[in-house]
């Protein structure tokens, strides 16, 4: 078909492929990010008909905004520990789920279920665990450290987000690495074995530079994922106590749509589009030379 | 390939037709609900007060069985949503609701947006001043829909076991009058009271009683709130802000929770409330649904004001606070005349008729601003209200305060209530934040 000829031909042809996702692409992603672009140049506060341009007073206003960089640091240091966590759990699950376990089909399901449940109720059920079950416990059992909720304390209520990610997420990554283990070619792990590696040696030598592509993916993800954190974030915490666990991603929101400062509140998005744009990027770009051919 | 290629020119054809109808012209009104004559009009409600959706549905039932050609459809505002972030949302997808309740700031913002109601028969009758701060340029965008109230909740059959017989809600005049009575609530076996530390309740309608307590006069509370603008306010040497806090101190001694102040929820109030577990809570009358499914008082329950001094006299002391909260508005832009009528009939409806008075009354527990509204309300909490208002006991809630004010306000609150800040930091950060506003 790509040979026929003609331009229009061709045009025609691409056009029937292509349009419809094009499209869109085009109308959903593109124009409004343009707009929003547009936006950031304005004083819009979300609702009125009518708004003038203020060149680029609202980003004067990210950088003197004091709570967007407070809610940024803290971001990148649950994005630190999340990624940890999930890739970490997530391939020793894995490695662990590899090996001839009974019932493995069922834990692999098991484990892959919590990224079923949508973040909304998610946090809400992981909220009630929080501030009712293991308080419950804690006070029966006399356990100091659970007989108050933890969501109530700034730093608990930081490490509650944190383990709910890495529950949610694990599993998924889970699978990602489940995948990059069965491509590990059995012949050089049959030959290392013959050559008497231990499986230690083995792990460190050739599964895991083998596994770089997976890493870089997983890695990738629990990122991405990690820096747009929202509905986690609203529903465990809304941000309390007293903002100490507000997000990036809410404190966005939150200028734009409560405090209704819409220039502002997008400038800080793009800011906000532009960093993680880099970081990842750095990541994947970086990565990609670790990875190796078996 | 005759046949292909005519299968391709259709494919073509289909997908231009699909990109042109779904781009077509977007600022004409759907036609397909409005002007389908077996269907009649539909409008749409967006109800932001959760507490009312089962009545406000079974409100629209009712008046649909009185004209079966309109039919509405509520659609809820998320819990702890604010009703202008939904609002807002829509306008912005073009697809907004053609009665939209919102809270009386908001009003303003939408006034472009909106219809003009001021030839409505309803503004006869409506209470004096309800109208007030939504009317712009002579022109009011809005119908006043409720009158809340709040302050201390008690429960009469706890305070009565605790005084040893009937209880005086007169007698709670000072902060050391609650005192004593969170005292004798203590002495009986139960918890004195709860504190929901939700952001809203501390930063929407705790710390504004600081403002509105200023003056009995409006005039002197809006030169308080202006002067916070523009920082020449000192609220750490303020009277009634540190009378407030200190009141504050003592609820927080007496909290059921106070060994983890913030992780209550709104839900363990009523609960708590309601079996009889503590005494009093901070809360207001939009709570009678929840309180009364926990109910052990044999519905017997009432309001306290929140006292800011040890002086009797002082304003503020024997109020408690009230204003027209919730306000709807008729969107002019996407809605059809015929739905905009039918939407002003629906308010009609509430203000004229007996099953509209059995609704707002009777159904969702609602204390009208109309006057020719003679139902007197069932919900003890309500009564309490119009007895207050009756008697001239009330100072007006703050209703126009900024958007992001409980948010910002609430969670400094929360750092006082959880020890994390003293009052030095509690009173510099609602300083700056007042100069932050625009």
């Amino acid at each position: 078909m790509i040979a026929e000829k003609g331009l229009w031909n061709r045009l025609r042809t691409r056009l029937l492929f292509t349009g419809p996702t094009l499209f869109a692409f085009i109308t959903v992603m593109m124009i409004p990010f343009f707009y929003g672009i547009y936006l950031t140049f304005t004083n819009w506060d979300g609702i009125a008909i009518t708004h003038s341009l203020v060149g680029f007073q609202n980003y004067v206003a990210v950088f003197k905004d004091e709570a967007f960089w407070k809610s940024f640091y803290l971001t990148l240091k649950y994005v630190f520990f999340t990624v940890v966590l999930i890739n970490a759990v997530a391939f020793l699950l894995a490695y662990a789920l590899m090996n001839k376990l009974r019932g493995q089909t069922l834990f692999r399901a098991g484990f892959f279920l919590p990224n079923l449940v949508g973040g909304i109720v998610l946090g809400f059920i992981w909220q009630f665990i929080f501030s009712n079950v293991l308080v419950y416990i804690g006070q029966k059992g006399s356990i100091p450290w659970l007989s108050a909720s933890w969501l109530a304390d700034p730093d608990k209520a930081f490490w509650s987000l944190v383990l709910v990610t890495v529950w949610q997420y694990a599993g998924y990554m889970m699978v990602i690495y489940i995948a990059g283990l069965m491509n590990v070619p059995k012949d050089i792990l049959e030959a290392s074995s013959i050559d008497g590696a231990s499986r230690w040696t083995q792990l460190r030598k050739m599964v895991l530079p083998l596994m770089v592509p997976s890493f870089i993916v997983c890695v990738f993800l629990s990122l991405q994922r990690g820096f747009m954190v929202y509905d986690v974030n609203l529903s465990l915490t809304k941000g309390g106590p007293f903002k100490s666990t507000e997000m990036v991603s809410m404190h966005v929101y939150g200028k734009a749509f409560l405090s209704r400062d819409y220039g502002v509140g997008q400038a800080e998005a793009l800011v906000l589009f532009l960093l993680v744009a880099t970081i990842t990027l750095l990541q994947v770009y970086f990565s990609k030379k670790m990875e190796v051919e078996a | 390939m005759k046949r292909t290629k005519a299968f391709q020119v259709l494919i073509l054809s289909l997908l231009v037709v699909m990109i042109v109808s779904a781009c077509s012209s977007s600022s004409e009104p759907s036609s397909t609900e409005s002007s389908n004559p077996s269907s009649g009009v539909k409008i749409t409600f967006l109800n932001s007060k959760g507490e009312i959706l089962p009545q406000l549905e079974e409100a629209a039932k009712a008046f649909h069985e009185e004209n079966p050609d309109i039919t509405l459809e509520i659609i809820p505002v998320s819990a702890g949503q604010s009703p202008f972030e939904r609002a807002s949302a829509l306008y912005a997808a073009g697809n907004p609701t053609t009665i939209t309740m919102l809270d009386t700031a908001d009003v303003e913002k939408f006034k472009d947006r909106v219809l003009d109601l001021n030839g409505e028969k309803w503004m006869a009758d409506s209470v004096a001043k309800s109208t007030d701060l939504t009317t712009f340029d002579g022109k009011n965008y809005a119908f006043p829909l409720a009158i809340e109230g709040y302050g201390f909740i008690y429960n009469k059959a706890v305070v009565d076991q605790a005084v040893g017989g009937t209880f005086d809600p007169s007698s709670i005049k000072t902060t050391n009058d609650l005192e004593n009575l969170f005292k004798q609530i203590e002495a009986s076996g139960k918890a004195p009271l709860i504190i929901s530390p939700m952001d809203w309740s501390l930063g929407a309608h705790y710390l504004p009683l600081a403002y509105a307590n200023q003056s009995p006069d409006s005039a002197e509370v809006n030169k308080f709130v202006d002067g916070l603008r523009a920082g020449t306010v000192d609220l750490s040497g303020n009277k009634v802000f540190n009378g407030l806090i200190d009141t504050l101190d003592v609820m927080t001694k007496y909290n059921i929770d106070k060994a983890s102040p913030l992780s209550g929820t709104y839900e363990r109030g009523p609960e708590l409330l309601g079996k009889g577990e503590v005494g009093v809570w901070f809360m207001g009358n939009w709570a009678w649904p929840q309180i009364s499914a926990f109910d052990t008082a044999n519905g017997q329950y009432a309001f306290l004001p929140v006292p800011i001094s040890n002086n009797a006299e002082d304003f503020g002391n024997t109020q408690i606070s009230s204003a027209v909260s919730k306000r709807l508005v008729i969107d002019k832009e996407r809605s059809t005349p015929e739905q905009q009528a039918a939407a002003k009939k629906f308010l009609e409806w509430m203000v004229y008729s007996e099953k509209g008075h059995d609704f707002l009354v009777n159904k969702a527990n609602i204390i009208p601003a109309f006057k020719n509204i003679t139902l007197e309300a069932k919900d003890p909490l309500a009564k309490s209200i119009q007895e207050y208002i009756s008697s001239g006991k009330t100072s007006e809630s703050m209703s126009l305060l900024p958007a992001d004010h409980w948010a910002k306000t609430g969670s400094s609150m929360q750092k006082y209530l959880a020890k994390a800040g003293d009052r030095a930091t509690l009173a510099k950060e609602i300083q700056d934040y007042w100069k932050s506003v625009k």
